[in-house]
């Protein structure tokens, strides 16, 4: 078993995140909240230059790994677009993506595009889904935006492990940004003569949160894979992950935070873009304890199969 | 007070409130302008005043003058009929006030106490862009030129700058004593030839966060607040007590308001028909909150009755402070939780509510901030350490 994604996938996922930077980078998701009318343009166009939407994270193991790297690179520009919502697209529905989503009031963060979402609950159950308009600024909703949901079948179990894995590789792509956003912060800001690097109590909150994004990391290659592999467990993986990014989002987006002091709540700063876009990914489909009551629920007393059967 | 006397207050208090608090605030603070919601701050300051609810907890003489017991019942009914909170007013009421009262000369009394009763705004110039928790690194000097200081820098972080009518300053007027010794604390008129005040945007979309930046401002001499270059050890002594004194508020109304809320989302039937309050989880998370609140509270007071009586230890309100913050950060989480998907579309928070609005999300994002401003949690940490618990000073560190 090797869960490490391919060279071709990381070398795709480096590729994007050059497009990506030179398409904007960091300033993708300013613009997009201050223009939400080009939240389509900025991203779109350079994904499918790329080929991203030839991607079919259904069909190999090689399609869905670069859909994962792809993830994680937008992650850590954190641009403000659905681009795992959009490789996880049915093939056999008319929709351009696929968000999955929890009764009873369903909603996704992607408001403002001019696009046809399919919708899948946890428990399979696919919908067509009509975002209604914004009803706040981008700056509080982030995009997010409730959903009319028209039935479609009860064919979408397959669905529900893929659109759950690939918004985590999202989330870590952001978690990957706001260490190295907290790293760099601490070792050039100077308090007491010194860096804030040199302080124990600050090297110890850093290196907490580098071992929940290098768990997070763990697991999420453990996820796709077992995706890949067709396990039948792939859900629980799923689920598993989805808790475990959320938890880790938590801790380390709040180190990241707290080390910035002040300036990290400001517009100024990268960190305070990529906390604020992480926050829809952090609660839906469902926040950390409906994930957790959902795994619990799923898992019964029997455990996750894991690694080692 | 007896507790007959203190039940009469109550009543008392809470007949004031069911009178004069507007049944619509949070309806018609939602969405407002700035000029708005200063507007209705200052107005529901002069209702409180009136009563003689605004400042409980000044000396009679300046117009408060309740008992410990006596603010806290005050607050716990204005928590439970949700007033709105006096935030425009907060620095002038608590910071500015005790400064005054402890270290300020019977004309600065004079001057500024009734003119906060009549609505005078304050704001804290402490930090800087180079002077966050380190901040008696601070750059901004204040040059003596025979009865006057001139002053030159810049402020960060200034809450409520854009409103401030006075500043409490803190600036350097020994540029070549230790740092901690060349420090002066000044009160600054916001309207002197110089100031020139910007705001700064922050992570919810609101402006309350300033720049202060001050060019040649002229400061006449009698605006010195304590000794020359002692405003270091003035800023200490008055701040770090009112630090914990503020809490006393902020505990009883996350008792009395945020957490009583909590329950009632807990307690309402979902779509489903099931309640959030017979899950096991969530009782056991209101729980461990409510026995958290309950240990603030408990700390708050004694902590407020101990500096009344002149006990109070050094690390107290350090306690209080980290208590607080994180406590408020653990339950905007819970409370956003809760809600679930509710809390991503409710994104209207009143003005003049409290860090815990009902807005969960944005609650929930308000929160992260309290643990930096005010001393940072590592500093409370610091100082409880070596302070309270003896340990010896981070090694290498210049101070």
């Amino acid at each position: 078993m090797n869960i490490d994604l391919s060279e071709e996938a990381l070398e795709f996922g480096r590729l994007a995140k050059r497009a990506l930077e030179a398409a904007g980078g960091d300033e993708l998701a300013q613009i997009a909240e201050r223009e939400p009318d080009r939240r389509e343009s900025l991203v779109g166009p350079v994904l499918a230059e790329l080929g991203a939407w030839q991607l079919d994270p259904r069909d190999s193991a090689d399609e869905l790994e670069a859909a994962a790297a792809l993830c994680r690179s937008a992650g850590y520009w954190a641009v403000s677009y659905p681009v795992a919502e959009r490789l996880c697209r049915p093939s056999d529905l008319d929709a351009d993506g696929l968000v999955v989503v929890a009764d009873p009031a369903p909603a996704a963060a992607v408001g403002g595009l001019d696009r046809r979402w399919a919708a899948v609950t946890l428990d399979g159950r696919r919908s067509m889904a009509t975002a209604r308009p914004m009803a706040a600024s981008p700056r509080r909703s982030a995009f997010v935006v409730e959903l009319d949901l028209e039935s479609v079948d009860d064919a979408g179990a397959s669905d529900v492990p893929l659109g759950l894995v690939l918004p985590c590789w999202t989330l870590l792509g952001m978690l990957d940004r706001a260490v190295e956003l907290a790293r760099s912060y601490v070792r050039e800001r100077e308090q007491f003569g010194q860096p804030l690097a040199t302080f124990q109590g600050v090297q110890f909150q850093l290196t907490e949160a580098e071992v929940e994004r290098v768990g997070l990391e763990e697991l999420a290659k453990y996820a796709l894979w077992s995706i890949e592999a067709g396990r039948h467990e792939a859900l629980d993986d799923a689920l598993a992950l989805r808790l475990a990014a959320v938890e880790a989002a938590e801790r380390v987006l709040r180190v990241a935070h707290q080390l910035h002091g002040a300036i990290g709540f400001c517009d100024e700063t990268v960190l305070s873009w990529v906390s604020r876009q992480s926050v829809p990914l952090r609660r839906l489909p469902l926040g950390l304890s409906g994930t957790r009551a959902e795994l619990t629920r799923r898992l019964g007393r029997r455990g996750l199969t894991g690694i080692f059967g | 007070m007896a507790t007959s006397d203190l039940e009469e207050f109550r009543a008392e208090a809470r007949r004031w409130c069911q009178a004069h608090i507007p049944a619509d605030w949070r309806q018609t603070q939602v969405g407002v302008s700035d000029e708005e919601d200063v507007s209705f701050q200052k107005a529901w300051f002069q209702e409180l005043r009136k009563a003689g609810y605004a400042v409980p907890h000044w000396p009679r003489e300046w117009g408060g003058g309740m008992s410990v017991a006596e603010q806290i019942v005050l607050y716990q009914e204005l928590a439970a009929h949700d007033a709105p909170r006096l935030v425009l007013a907060f620095v002038s009421i608590h910071h500015a006030a005790s400064t005054l009262l402890a270290a300020g000369t019977e004309e600065q009394r004079r001057r500024h106490l009734p003119a906060i009763l009549d609505g005078e705004i304050w704001v804290q110039g402490f930090s800087e862009p180079e002077a966050g928790s380190d901040l008696a690194s601070l750059r901004t000097t204040a040059r003596r030129e025979g009865d006057a200081f001139v002053v030159n820098g810049q402020k960060l972080w200034a809450s409520g700058a854009a409103h401030a009518d006075w500043c409490l300053l803190l600036a350097r007027t020994d540029v070549t004593a230790p740092k901690r010794k060349g420090i002066s604390y000044l009160l600054m008129d916001m309207r002197s030839p110089g100031v020139d005040v910007r705001p700064i945007r922050n992570a919810s979309g609101e402006w309350h966060f300033c720049e202060i930046f001050l060019n040649d401002v002229v400061i006449p001499a009698s605006q010195l607040v304590g000794p020359e270059n002692e405003g270091w050890r003035v800023a200490q002594e008055t701040l770090s007590a009112e630090r914990g004194m503020t809490m006393l508020e902020l505990s009883e109304r996350l008792g009395n308001a945020g957490f009583r809320w909590l329950v009632e989302e807990c307690s309402r039937a979902r779509p489903d028909g099931l309640r959030l309050l017979d899950d096991a989880l969530v009782q056991d998370g209101l729980a461990a909150l409510e026995t958290e609140i309950a240990g603030l509270r408990l700390l708050c007071r004694g902590l407020v009755e101990r500096h009344e009586a002149g006990t109070a230890g050094p690390v107290e309100a350090s306690v209080v402070k980290l208590f607080y913050s994180e406590l408020l950060q653990r339950m905007m989480d819970f409370g956003t939780e809760v809600v679930g998907l509710a809390a991503q579309t409710s994104l209207h928070k009143p003005g003049s509510s409290g860090w815990e609005s009902g807005a969960w999300a944005l609650d929930f994002i308000g929160s992260w901030e309290w643990t930096i401003p005010g001393g940072a949690s590592e500093i409370q940490r610091t100082i409880i350490a070596e302070r309270g618990l003896g340990m010896p000073r981070e090694p290498e560190v210049a101070r």
